[in-house]
Parts: structure tokens; C-alpha cells; sequence
């Protein structure tokens, strides 16, 4: 029943994505209703599938990578319409309804994993894993808007306007789209890591060594902190902070997938023996 | 359905002509009064604005399309009419429609996209009706000329990109700030262009203007113009970093600010970014200063570019609203020629319920002794006969739609049932 919900949601964000290409060509974009009332109704759907999953496993849905992406396709989907309500930025679409599309099509893809193991049943585990869940959906933002940003920067520094400067707002939303996601993400961000250690000397009384997951995540952690610092003084605006951002991101990226697969505690599709052998 | 539209523009007829057919606002009630009460004329509309001058009228007969029209100019101007012939153009039926709804929506203007027409138009329409020269086919194909340019000017951008140099820089601003609500600007120099920039720029909600001149005295002059604040020259490097928006004009012959200044001005501002126009030549900033982050500036040439850029989006704009306005004129003539025909197919209709009612009126007492299930069949049984006899009629009428013969039918039909002509 929940796959068949994703599957829905799915449908319903290819819908939202077809309806809103006749007005990318548009020099005024704007979502129609019903590019939005789409992704709303896939929005519902996807939430319903995720509640029905974590009832009828009585787990949260993040202990494999499918629902894992699932659940941050889910969350990325949320923010970009609650942004959209608050920016009206029409063009944060592009980048985020096929992201969206992708992930919940990877998602369904995967298939599902299951497990059982007690270790994933503390209250510390829940905290770690959704709120870093929270962070990436929250940075994920942060580096679109960053992205624009920079687009848009060019694009205003060539003087030679073309497609983008027409549809991308203006360099002042897009830097407080940033800053505000930023603020958002990092808190969350911090909680997850915080909340990790705490698990984790919990579990294995501090025995825990320098798995590589965490590694990158303090290093990724530590960048950000440097945006958001940076920012608060003054030191680092606009373009330079952009880059940043995106760096960032492809940190956050790579301990989010790609250390997964060098982790012993984080890696996903995690076999009874390896998580209870530990 | 007769329309006609008479008319001439910058198109057609210089300025010269132009004035001499300008009908001031104040004698347009009366005008399209005349016009309403001419002979073979139903209805009319005078649209006069200093690039056209339009006469719109709905006709008695549709052989006299034009004429009657042209009697009228003639007449109200008091003017032999061989003699202004080749100013005008005349359209007729659905190209009068076409024409309206492209000048409503701005395609016909002069600087393409331009907002005032719509206004224009929208009170011509007033003044029109106001005098009661408007009451049928041409109130509803006004109405829809102007929904159909508002729907040009939500749905393509013909009407929001910058033609002119200093709407180029209000729009380059919103870019860079989002809205200019209590932005600073600081004017350093004189001269026509900075005045119409800054204009532009407080239009648009800007709010603090701080002016610089070499001499103070002028500095004064231009700041209480905008109710600004003069500061000395001496002090102009101190006071950028307050500054949101700059626009330059000394007659300076050397650079006013050099990249230099202008880096370490910027840390001063935090890195905010910095929208800096130079509109003097020979140039008063230092061009490499656009190299460093956060800082935009743009000279009278970028800005001519960015104007010519946009002259161009507003073309391929309105292709867009092209395709917008025929089917908007596509979709009005369909409905106004289905008028010509639902008036028949309704009276056709009454005409045979009529004869079905009175004809069960009077076989009331032979039919009393039916049982109550018969009753409804006598019922059914008739009214199905009606609606077989209506099929034939009705369908061929809704065919004939748009076609040179539906009045032949209309009346065909009428003469044939017995409708009243």
C-alpha cells in the first residue's frame, strides 16, 4: 500500500513537472495551479505512504537507502513549496520538482530492505537520524538558492542579459532564501551530529573509533559553520559565499552516499550480523 | 453583426495630420454622441489619443459597411473627405475586432508594450457609454478588448522590461536589491540623465538621496529638488559606503573612484553589494572597479545594451501576445455569430411548445379518462414528436454559423414556421 502511495506521488510530481514547462519558456514565470495543487496533492500522498510505512514497520523509514531517499525527496518537496509560498520564486523549480522526481524515483527503485535490530530503537537514534534528515532537506535549499545566486550574479556582472536574468529573482531574495535555509539547516545539522556522538557512546561506551562518515560530516559541519560566520560579519558576501555553499553541499553529498559505502556503523542496507557484530 | 473601423495613426499620418484630427477629451461625450445618432450607424466609439484617432461603429446594413462611417468624418470634421483619404485605414467585420484588441493590448503602439493605450481605451469605452452610444454588439467587443489586454500584459512580459536608459538602471537595481525600499542613493554631479535616474529610482520607492557636487551651492540646489541631503566633495569617499545605489556624472577629467578606493570602500559596506551607474563621459569610474565582488557597475553603453536587449525580448513578447489576441478574436466571433442564430432556434422552440400546449389544452376532456401512466405517455409521445421536428431545423441553423448564407436560412426558417420576421 505505502509503494503504491510513492508510486502515486510520483505521478503526481511528473504531472506538477510537465505542467510547469509551457511557462519555463515564459519570460514571467509563475507556477499555475496546477503545477502547485500537483505537488501538493503528491506531497499528500507521499507523507501518507512514509506515516504508513512507519507504523506498519514501527520504525522510522530511514534505516535503508530507498526509504531514506524517500523520505528526503519527501522533504525537499515540502520546503520547496513552503519557500515557493513565502519567495514566489518560479525557477526554484527547475532545479528542485526533476530533484524531487529523481529521488523518489530512485527511491521506489531500490526496494526495501527489512530488519530488525534494538539498536535502532533508541530515542537518541530517532534524533540523530531526523534531524540531520531535516539539515540536508533545509541545505538543499541553501545551495539551490546559492546556485541561482550565482548565476544570477553573472549574469548581472556580463551585462549581457540573457535567459536567467529574465527569470531568476533578484540577487537579494536569493541571498536571503540562502541565509534563512542556512539558518535553518545548520541548527538541525548540529543536533544530528551532536545527537550521533551521544548514540554512539551510549551504544559502544565511547569505543566508537573515527568511523569515516563521521569524519566528513564534523568537515562538512565546519564548512558551513564558516559560511554562516562569515555571513554574520560581513567578511564573506555574495559570490565567494555562493561558492562556498556549493562546496558545502558537495560535502554534504559525499557523506550523505559516498562514505556510506566505506562506514562500518552508516552503511546503508545494513546486514542483522554487521550492525549486531559490531 | 456589422462592424466597421475607421481610423489613422503614426502609421499612417504624421503629427501634422494627427492634431488636426485630435478630438480633446472634453468634446468626446458630445462627438460619439453625433456619431451614435448617424444615419445607418447603431453604435460608436471614438478612440483619440495623440498617436491615433479611431472611429468604431456598429452598422445597420452590412453593404454599407464603411460608408456611412466615412459620411461621418466628413461631416464632423467639415472636411472634403478625397483629400485626407490615404491618411486612413478602414477594417472591417473581424478585422475591426482584431484591430481593437491589438491596440487595446498595445501592439499597435508606438514604443511597443507601452501602458497607457490600455487606459486610453478604457476611458474612450467610458465616455462612450456615459452618452449611451454603446448598448449591444460593441459593449461586448469592448469589454473583451480589454480583458484581452490585461490577459497580454499578465501573461507575457511585453509590458515589465526596461526601453528606456534609466528604466534600465530602475530594473538592473531591483535586480541586485529586490525592491528599493529604503535604499540610499547618492547622485555625485549634474546633469538631465542622473536627474531622470534618480527620478526613476525614488518612483520606485527608493527613499534617502544624497547629492555631491564639486560645487556645494548646486549640490544644495539638486538635493532640495529631491528633498535630499547635500554633501561636501570633500567628504563624497566617506560617505559611499552609506550609499546603495551611485550614479555618476562630473564633468571630470580623470576617475572619481579607482578600483582601489573602491575595494576598500566595499569592505567598509560590509560586502553589501553596491549598484554603481556611470553616466559620464568621459568615464568618472575606474571600469575595472566591476571586477570586484559585490560591486556592479554599468556605463551609458551598458545600459544602451541592456536597453536594446530588452526592446528585443519585448518583440518576441509579443508574438506571444499575437497568438493570444487571435484566439481571443477567434473565440468572440464564434459566440457573436452563434448570436445570429440562438434567437431563431429559441423562438422555433417556444413557437412548438406552444402549438404541444395549447393542442393538449384542448383535448383535456377527450383525454380525462386516461389512467395517470397513459396521461405521461400522451405527455412523452408529444414532446417527442416536437423535439424529432426541432432536430432538422436546429441542427442545419447551428451549421449555417459563420457561413455567407445564415441569414438566408434564418429567414427560410422563419417564413417557414410562421416566426415573427
Amino acid at each position: 500500500m505505502s509503494t503504491i502511495l510513492v508510486w502515486a506521488a510520483l505521478g503526481f510530481y511528473g504531472l506538477a513537472i510537465a505542467s510547469s514547462l509551457p511557462s519555463l519558456i515564459r519570460r514571467r514565470p509563475r507556477l499555475t495551479p496546477t503545477t502547485l495543487s500537483a505537488v501538493s496533492i503528491g506531497l499528500l500522498a507521499h507523507l501518507a505512504a512514509l506515516i504508513l510505512a512507519a507504523t506498519s514497520q514501527n520504525r522510522l523509514p530511514i534505516v535503508d537507502v530507498g526509504s531514506a531517499t524517500s523520505l528526503l525527496a519527501f522533504l525537499v518537496g515540502l520546503a520547496f513549496l513552503v519557500s515557493y509560498m513565502k519567495y514566489r520564486i518560479m525557477t526554484l523549480g527547475i532545479f528542485i520538482l526533476p530533484l524531487i522526481f529523481i529521488l523518489t524515483l530512485g527511491s521506489l527503485l531500490q526496494g526495501e530492505v527489512n530488519f530488525e535490530s534494538p539498536q535502532f530503537r533508541t530515542r537518541w537514534l530517532i534524533v540523530h537520524t531526523s534531524s540531520l534528515f531535516l539539515g540536508y532537506a533545509a541545505l538543499f535549499m541553501h545551495f539551490a538558492a546559492s546556485l541561482m545566486y550565482l548565476i544570477q550574479e553573472k549574469e548581472i556582472k556580463s551585462k549581457k542579459p540573457r535567459a536567467f536574468y529574465y527569470r531568476l529573482p533578484s540577487l537579494e531574495i536569493l541571498d536571503d532564501l540562502a541565509f534563512k535555509t542556512l539558518l535553518l539547516g545548520l541548527p538541525f545539522l548540529t543536533l544530528g551530529i551532536i545527537s550521533g556522538f551521544l548514540w554512539a557512546t551510549l551504544t559502544w561506551n565511547g569505543l566508537w573509533g573515527l568511523d569515516p562518515k563521521i569524519v566528513a560530516s564534523v568537515i562538512t559541519w565546519a564548512v558551513y559553520m564558516i559560511i554562516f560566520s562569515a555571513r554574520l560579519t560581513g567578511r564573506l558576501r555574495g559570490r565567494r559565499a555562493a561558492i562556498l555553499a556549493l562546496i558545502g553541499y558537495a560535502a554534504l553529498i559525499f557523506t550523505f552516499l559516498g562514505i556510506s559505502y566505506a562506514s562500518s556503523i552508516h552503511g546503508y542496507f545494513p546486514t542483522q550480523e554487521g550492525i549486531l557484530n559490531y | 453583426m456589422n462592424l466597421v473601423l475607421l481610423g489613422l495613426s503614426y502609421r499612417t499620418a504624421p503629427i501634422e495630420v494627427r492634431e488636426k484630427f485630435h478630438i480633446p477629451e472634453a468634446e468626446l461625450g458630445r462627438g460619439v454622441r453625433l456619431l451614435s445618432r448617424h444615419p445607418g450607424i447603431l453604435e460608436g466609439i471614438i478612440l483619440s489619443t495623440c498617436n491615433r484617432v479611431e472611429f468604431f461603429a456598429q452598422t445597420q446594413d452590412e453593404s454599407d459597411l464603411g460608408n456611412c462611417l466615412r459620411d461621418f468624418v466628413v461631416e464632423y470634421y467639415q472636411k472634403e473627405f478625397s483629400s485626407i483619404d490615404s491618411y486612413f485605414y478602414c477594417h472591417k467585420q473581424v478585422e475591426s475586432i482584431r484591430h481593437m484588441f491589438r491596440v487595446a493590448s498595445s501592439l499597435d503602439s508606438m514604443i511597443l508594450g507601452e501602458p497607457q493605450i490600455l487606459g486610453q481605451v478604457k476611458k474612450a469605452f467610458q465616455v462612450a457609454q456615459d452618452a449611451g452610444a454603446v448598448n449591444g454588439l460593441l459593449r461586448d467587443v469592448m469589454n473583451q478588448a480589454l480583458a484581452v489586454a490585461r490577459k497580454v500584459r499578465r501573461e507575457t512580459a511585453i509590458g515589465n522590461l526596461a526601453v528606456s536608459i534609466s528604466s534600465a538602471a530602475v530594473e538592473l537595481a531591483l535586480k541586485i536589491f529586490g525592491d528599493l525600499r529604503n535604499r540610499t542613493i547618492l547622485i555625485i554631479g549634474a546633469g538631465k540623465m542622473s536627474e531622470l535616474a534618480a527620478k526613476s529610482l525614488l518612483r520606485s520607492g527608493a527613499s534617502n538621496i544624497l547629492v555631491s557636487n564639486r560645487t556645494y551651492e548646486r549640490a544644495v540646489e539638486i538635493a532640495h529638488l529631491f528633498h535630499g541631503t547635500p554633501i561636501h566633495f570633500e567628504h563624497l569617499l566617506d560617505t559611499i559606503p552609506r550609499a546603495d545605489i551611485i550614479i555618476s556624472s562630473t564633468g571630470a577629467q580623470h576617475f572619481t573612484i579607482e578600483k582601489s578606493q573602491m575595494e576598500h570602500l566595499i569592505t567598509a559596506r560590509k560586502n553589501r553589494p553596491i549598484f554603481l551607474v556611470d553616466i559620464a563621459v568621459p568615464r568618472d569610474i575606474e571600469p575595472r572597479v566591476n571586477e570586484l565582488d559585490n560591486v556592479f557597475l554599468y556605463d551609458i553603453d551598458d545600459l544602451e545594451h541592456v536597453v536594446e536587449v530588452n526592446r528585443h525580448q519585448r518583440e518576441q513578447e509579443a508574438q506571444w501576445a499575437e497568438r493570444i489576441v487571435q484566439r481571443e478574436v477567434e473565440q468572440i466571433i464564434r459566440r457573436l455569430n452563434s448570436r445570429e442564430v440562438t434567437p431563431t432556434i429559441v423562438a422555433l422552440g417556444d413557437h412548438l411548445n406552444h402549438i404541444r400546449a395549447e393542442e393538449m389544452t384542448r383535448a383535456k376532456g377527450s383525454l380525462a379518462g386516461l389512467s395517470h401512466e397513459q396521461k405521461e405517455a400522451v405527455e412523452a409521445l408529444t414532446q417527442g414528436i416536437i423535439k424529432k421536428i426541432l432536430h432538422g431545423p436546429i441542427s442545419e441553423l447551428k451549421g449555417a454559423v459563420g457561413k455567407s448564407d445564415r441569414n438566408d436560412l434564418v429567414h427560410l426558417v422563419k417564413k417557414l414556421f410562421g416566426l415573427a420576421p
